[in-house]
């Protein structure tokens, strides 16, 4: 069948580009600049994020000190700029939200999966291309109502990015009714830029890869992406159901989580978590696939065990439909119940292991370059085995009662999010820059940039394991209140320290990012010596990414390859004349 | 490529099935049966009209089986959704 | 893994057997079967998670009326199937005419189901529960069949979900509008069908929808 790779669109070849500036760089249905601008909001959401969590940090480690130049922040927030409690749950629930919904999401799926997709399948553009333009715009105005909640009466939402009911969904509790509100509209709005994006992405694979591009020749990054996109497209409109309802008991008076009115709050958690788990694979699996590539082209060696990759891919996320029930272990739930969903849990770090083996067999007695992707993807690894096996003692019902919604929980998602999601994230952008933009980022400036973030970031969030054992809870705005926590605050101290300078580590990374962005020294074709399709097209590439639609003739990593003259095989290199040896 | 056939089976006698199921459906609510026998009788008369739907005029039944996955896929998910939360609610 | 060498053709694997936007379409319904299921999912598990006895659907809802708006909706799917198969024997005559009653019976349905909202918020059923004073109160919660706990949640769940497939079906109309002014104006001669296609497979799985919710909401 031809129309697998042909264009779905007659007109749109690579070479003639002949669109007005604002189809261009603003109102673009190209893949590539819709990618480049979900990079460009999700760093600026991620840098808000930050800034939020630099407040948090300095709330918890120096309790009722005003903020070093929060006397800006009107009082309402920060009178003399000293946070009031009410502003700090605000900025927790923000954290969580702008983190999650705006910056890391869209920094995987918005910007790898439009960017690398239609690239590395050999596609022109996407299934869809003005639903994926529209997939970015409706992003703009879901950020846009979140953080108006700080501006509203009452002040933003409060209840934390899970919005427990009956907390979220009346004022009665957090005081807050506007920003609430506003909210469930943002997310609501985010559901719907997601649905577009996810059908977009799914039609993408299944329907446009270029001649040869068989299911198991795909790209690691491609496989993860298109298992993501399944598992958003079935878990985002739960939420968005379940929010919708949220927004119904406050503007309308329905009770569906109200038990004065008969409603059932756990309802909403078991919703929400059925949403919230797949979520959380949303958010890991696309840095897996990222960093899939990136170790086998940092190793020179063909990944190992490609296709129990793809399965293990698949089994994390069939099964992360099946335990979201470990996050209400305390809720009081039926114990059977209950253990079932611990036993499903523990069954998931089984295709994760296969994963985290499957890389340590492809660094295995390989040629190992420590460039600075490398290392991110080696950071990730690391980082992403900690968050792990924490996981794993959580999974466990009797221990997480203990640890339940404490600093343990805490320590838990940032070493995957933050060490697993955001190491993955950062290797993903120093590895395609120079494809994105056609000119390389700076070595040393990267070097320094990984080094330093991962000191500080271990700094900053191992501690948390402890702090969490020893009782802190989560979401609390003054540590020094209770006496049992006061002998811990000194470790708050050097957490809090540790997050400034993590923080501050990122300036290298920012500078490069946009140092490189204009005087970069040009970036040649392919300079990772990759062998995907996005590598045998220009730096940047063209509208219309490839010239002749490219045939394919193997999988994307035969790296050291014996006999061949280089050490990488591009995919549409026609094989040569000879049997190959596997 | 898929201009070549169009099976169009004959939608006026699907239609008279969906009309004589609703009838069956809504009369069914009027007699006295058991309620338990009802609610089972409803489900699956339904279902069935569910099933026409998708089967005829949505084509799944002349469509590759690798669609069917698509359209089946959520399915399963949901139902597991149901079961737990209403067993977790249910325990009267 | 790389299979042998020189092929001049090589194994090209196929998508998955249909266009694009009719996979596209079945994608996106994929995502709305969940959203429905959260939805109807909650009435279900309010329902039967429910400590008081749930309103007999019968004593608060027209079952007639919603089965004559029923039968409408199970016509305009029908009118929509007879329009694809007029669209791919390039029947142009027939694809308007078919074309222009789904809008009609869409259109219709959507109607009724405004006028039973009306009579319903009338006789005192609102989504925050049964009105006090109302004449539904006086029926049902002030001679003790129904509390108005249970009332309220049935007032919540029921006009969530009718309103919500209102919504789709008033979406499907208005899209609907479009392909027919598209269709008069020949956009779909010369066996280009397609559009006419993928806006049924929505417009069906709509009534899809709606026989599910009849039959759960309106009988059992």
């Amino acid at each position: 069948m031809t129309a697998a790779a042909a264009p779905h669109d007659a007109g749109l070849h690579a070479g003639h580009d002949d669109r007005p500036w604002l189809r261009r760089y603003v109102f673009s249905t190209d893949h590539k600049t819709i990618g480049i601008q979900f990079l460009f909001l999700s760093l600026t959401f991620l840098l808000l994020g930050g800034l939020m969590a630099m407040v948090i940090r300095w709330q918890l480690g120096f309790p009722g000190t005003p903020v070093p130049g929060g006397s800006i922040l009107p009082d309402a927030m920060a009178p003399g700029g000293v946070i009031r409690p009410s502003f700090y749950n605000a900025l927790v629930t923000m954290h969580g939200t702008f983190m999650i919904f705006f910056a890391v999401m869209p920094l995987l799926t918005g910007v790898f999966a439009n960017y690398l997709i239609p690239l590395k399948i050999g596609a022109p553009d996407m299934a869809f291309p003005r639903l994926n333009m529209w997939s970015f715009w409706l992003m703009i105005p879901a950020g846009t109502l979140a953080l108006a909640g700080f501006f509203v009466e009452g002040g933003s939402a409060a209840s934390g990015w899970t919005a427990y009911a009956p907390l979220s969904n009346s004022p009665l509790y957090t005081g807050v009714s506007a920003g609430q509100i506003l909210w469930c509209v943002a997310i609501i709005i985010f559901g719907a830029s997601s649905l577009l994006g996810s059908v977009n992405y799914i039609a993408t694979v299944v329907n446009l890869r270029a001649p040869g591009m068989t299911w198991m020749r795909l790209p690691l990054s491609v496989w993860a992406l298109f298992i993501t996109a399944i598992l958003a497209l079935l878990a985002v409109p739960i939420l968005a159901g379940a929010i919708i309802m949220l927004l119904f008991d406050q503007v309308l008076g329905t009770h569906f989580y109200l038990p004065t009115g008969g409603g059932q709050p756990l309802l909403w958690q078991h919703l929400f978590w059925f949403f919230g788990h797949p979520e959380v694979y949303i958010l890991i699996l696309p840095a897996m696939g990222i960093v899939s590539d990136v170790i086998a082209n940092g190793s020179r060696k063909p990944i190992f065990g490609y296709t129990s990759m793809v399965f293990a891919i698949g089994g994390i996320a069939g099964l992360g439909f099946m335990v979201w029930g470990h996050h209400m272990f305390v809720s009081g739930m039926n114990p059977t119940l209950g253990t079932s969903f611990m036993a499903s849990t523990m069954l998931i770090a089984v295709p994760t292991s296969i994963k985290v083996f499957n890389w340590l067999g492809t660094m295995w007695r390989g040629n190992i370059h420590f460039h600075v992707p490398m290392l991110n993807a080696i950071g990730f690894l690391s980082m992403f085995v900690i968050g792990g096996l924490s996981g794993i003692f959580m999974a466990a019902t009797p221990v997480d009662m203990y640890i339940h919604d404490t600093y343990f929980i805490v320590a838990h998602i940032h070493y995957v999010l933050f060490g697993g999601s955001l190491f993955a994230a950062f290797a993903g952008i120093y590895y395609w820059f120079p494809k994105m933009f056609g000119r390389e980022m700076h070595d040393g400036l990267g070097r320094w940039h990984f080094g330093l973030t991962f000191v500080f970031y271990n700094l900053t969030f191992f501690p948390m394991h402890l702090l969490g054992l020893g009782g802190h809870m989560r979401r609390l705005y003054d540590p020094t209140q209770y006496p049992f926590l006061a002998p811990m605050q000194p470790i708050n101290v050097f957490v809090s320290v540790s997050a400034f300078l993590l923080m501050a580590a990122q300036l290298p990374f920012v500078w490069n990012f946009f140092w490189s962005l204009f005087r970069g020294p040009k970036a040649p074709l392919n300079p990772w010596r990759d062998n995907s399709l996005e590598w045998t097209v220009p730096s940047p590439p063209p509208h219309g990414n490839f010239v002749e639609t490219p045939t394919v003739y193997r999988g994307p990593y035969e790296y050291s390859v014996p006999g061949e003259p280089e050490d990488f095989l591009p995919q549409d290199r026609p094989a040569p004349a000879r049997q190959e040896a596997h | 490529m898929d201009a070549a056939d169009h099976k169009h089976p004959n939608y006026v006698a699907v239609w008279g099935g969906l009309f004589v199921l609703t009838v069956i459906e809504v009369a069914a609510v009027y007699m006295r049966i058991p309620r338990h026998l009802l609610v089972l009788a409803l489900l699956l008369l339904a279902a069935w009209k569910a099933l026409l739907v998708a089967l005829y005029f949505m084509h799944l039944r002349f469509e590759p089986k690798r669609l069917a996955l698509v359209a089946l896929a959520p399915l399963p998910l949901g139902i597991i959704l149901v079961v737990a939360v209403l067993q977790e609610f249910a325990k009267r | 893994m790389a299979p042998a060498v020189q092929p001049a053709a090589p194994p090209a694997e196929e998508g998955i057997g249909v266009y694009t936007q009719k996979l596209g379409m079945w994608v996106f319904l994929a995502s709305e079967v969940m959203f429905f299921t959260a939805l109807i999912g909650t009435y279900i598990i309010l329902r039967w998670g429910s400590a008081e006895s749930w309103p007999v659907p019968q004593d608060i809802l027209n079952i007639p009326l919603t089965a004559f708006n029923t039968f409408v909706l199970i016509c305009s799917s029908v009118s929509m199937v007879k329009a694809y198969a007029a669209a791919t024997h390039d029947d142009q005559k027939g694809l308007r005419l078919w074309l222009v009653l789904t809008v009609l019976a869409g259109a219709t349905f959507v109607g009724v189901q405004v006028l039973e909202y009306r009579h319903l918020i009338h006789e005192g059923l609102l989504p925050s529960g049964i009105r006090d004073g109302s004449p539904l109160a006086a029926r049902l919660v002030d001679s003790g069949k129904l509390t108005a706990t249970a009332a309220g949640l049935f007032g919540s769940a029921f006009f969530t979900m009718t309103g919500f497939h209102g919504f789709h079906v008033t979406c499907g109309v208005i899209c609907m509008t479009f392909v027919t002014i598209k269709a008069f104006r020949g956009g779909y001669s010369g066996g280009r069908f397609h559009g006419v296609e993928v806006i049924g497979l929505y417009w069906h799985f709509v009534d899809l929808v709606w026989i599910i919710l009849f039959t759960i909401v309106y009988l059992i």
